[in-house]
């Protein structure tokens, strides 16, 4: 994963914010996509408020909690949503994006591993980033959907602490629940 | 790049709050038990947050209106508590438990024909020949017969009209009610006396409803007798000899298994006699009715219940009535006494400690 920012296309309107990541990586974000991380934009708006003479790119917002790694992810995800000051498309233009986005998303999430997804929630829980929680937390949520129990415990890495007995009375109880399950 | 942590137990490493979040975003109950059964601590959290019931409140907002939950075979042998539990620990396991079979309860087969018995028709012009009975009939004739219902006569045609029936079980989930409007095929142009729109309403009554004669719809009901917790929109109905289908936005978890049906507005005038009048010729209500192992008993008439659960009945059809309780009882009275005679007094004992 680069963990440099990917050259921004030539936009007048937009502002460009420094990030600094928990492994002091600086990363060069527009506005329109930083302000999707809440924290940010109310930091950036208390710098305002505080008077900096320059705004955008010389005011660098501290992240002590995100790695780049995860960074470089979230804003590579916050970069393909919606922008919420974009031009209208016509219809193909948007099922064109919505298809790009999907391809995007699923090639995101085919390679990551169960850490890497924590720490992409756990970030954008802290950048009160909405999208990006709401999207990796049903990542997670469907690591568990009509999964076996064996899948999810492989997949968490969680230890079975139940008796053998314990287990399979529980199983005959509730039997409905464990049939037509994914063996993954 | 930093290697990563394989170790991935979310519900350790992301706090409460978001845990409860992803958890929440399961739809189906089988996915929580299937949680419980992964290790102790997701158990424990499942049950701690109750998940179960929070997932059968998404389901069904109505349930908010019940306040507690009892299972029922614990009546007869004490709650056991284990060592280190506490009544607040068994109580939340035991509701884990009923919420999860009841939203597995809530998810299977749509049923039609949800309706048993009329209850009450706010007129009707002639009795008995053109009773409220007759809309539980599909068809609008039985031979030469007619089947539909009628009501009185109205110079308003702002005057409405209501019906009132009992639904097959005292839990149901409604999700449409299909309603055909009478045609008079035996009246000069064919009318049809539908009315001008519809509306639904799912409540419970107050008190335990009163046969007269075997039969509901003898008892003289008032407006006062039933209690509304759903009142649907309102839907207009057309003026055609079809059965029309008015889905609920939502589906709705009918409490108490009283459905009302509202009729606004009439159309048609009578030739005869110039008066305005509505007439049915079918009802019908589309749902899942829930019957044992749960059922209902109302606290009082603010609203609040008790959801019973009793996982030893597994009735068939037709034996609603029968005391179970008092069988499973009866049934481990004589295992213990090696099939001894029983006395009817040995009913009225206390259990013995097992």
């Amino acid at each position: 994963m680069s963990n440099t920012s990917e050259n921004p296309k030539p936009s007048s309107s937009s502002a460009k914010m420094t990030l600094k990541t928990s492994d002091n990586e600086l990363f060069e974000v527009e506005e329109a996509v930083a302000m999707k991380f809440c924290t940010v934009k109310q930091y950036f708006e208390d710098e305002k408020d505080s008077d900096v003479a320059a705004r955008g790119s010389t005011t660098v917002i501290p992240l002590p909690n995100v790695h780049s790694a995860v960074l470089a992810t979230l804003i590579s995800y916050g970069k393909k949503l919606p922008q919420s000051n974009a031009v209208a498309d016509n219809h193909e233009e948007e099922e064109t994006k919505k298809k790009e986005r999907k391809k995007y998303e699923q090639g995101l999430l085919k390679n990551l591993m169960p850490g890497e997804l924590l720490d992409l929630i756990s970030a954008a829980n802290y950048l009160d980033f909405k999208e990006g929680l709401e999207f990796f937390n049903q990542a997670l949520a469907d690591h568990i959907q009509n999964k076996s129990v064996e899948y999810v415990r492989k997949f968490f890495g969680i230890k079975n602490d139940y008796e053998p007995h314990e287990e399979e009375k529980y199983r005959e109880e509730y039997a409905w629940a464990f049939e037509g399950v994914d063996e993954d | 790049m930093r290697r990563m942590d394989n170790r991935g137990d979310f519900i350790q490493r992301l706090g409460l709050d978001i845990s409860i979040n992803i958890l929440n975003l399961l739809d189906d109950p089988s996915d929580l038990v299937r949680a419980c059964a992964v290790s102790r601590s997701w158990s424990q959290f499942v049950i701690e947050n109750s998940l179960c019931k929070q997932l059968c409140l998404k389901l069904f907002p109505e349930l908010s209106s019940v306040t507690h939950v009892i299972e029922v075979e614990n009546l007869i042998e004490p709650v056991k508590i284990s060592a280190g539990g506490s009544p607040e620990w068994e109580r939340l396991k035991r509701d884990n438990r009923v919420y999860a079979f009841f939203a597995r309860g809530l998810t299977p087969l749509i049923k039609k024909d949800c309706i048993i018995e009329p209850i009450s028709a706010s007129s009707t012009d002639n009795y008995p020949d053109e009773s409220i009975q007759n809309t539980l009939e599909p068809e609008d004739r039985i031979g030469f017969r007619a089947s539909y219902w009628s009501s009185k006569g109205e110079s308003d045609p702002n005057v409405p009209e209501i019906l009132t029936y009992k639904l097959v079980a005292q839990l149901c989930v409604v999700t449409e009610i299909q309603v055909q409007p009478f045609q008079a095929y035996f009246q000069f142009g064919f009318p049809i006396y539908s009315s001008k729109a519809v509306r639904f309403r799912l409540g419970y009554s107050r008190y335990p409803l009163e046969l007269v004669d075997g039969m509901l719809i003898h008892h003289r009901w008032s407006d006062n007798d039933f209690i509304w917790m759903y009142t649907s929109p309102e839907f207009p109905v057309a003026q055609e000899n079809e059965l029309q289908k008015f889905k609920l936005p939502e589906a709705v978890l009918c409490i108490g298994g009283i459905l009302q049906v509202e009729l606004l507005g009439r159309v048609q005038k009578q030739e005869m006699d110039g008066l305005y009048y509505i007439c049915v010729s079918h009802v019908q209500v589309v749902g899942r009715p829930l019957s044992s192992p749960f059922d209902i008993d109302t606290l009082d008439s603010s609203g609040k219940f008790t959801l019973k659960y009793n996982p030893e009945t597994q009735l068939p059809e037709g034996e609603a009535d029968t005391p179970s309780r008092l069988r499973t009882f009866t049934t481990r009275l004589l295992q213990l006494l090696g099939n001894g005679p029983v006395g009817n007094n040995e009913l009225d004992e206390e259990p013995p400690v097992l």
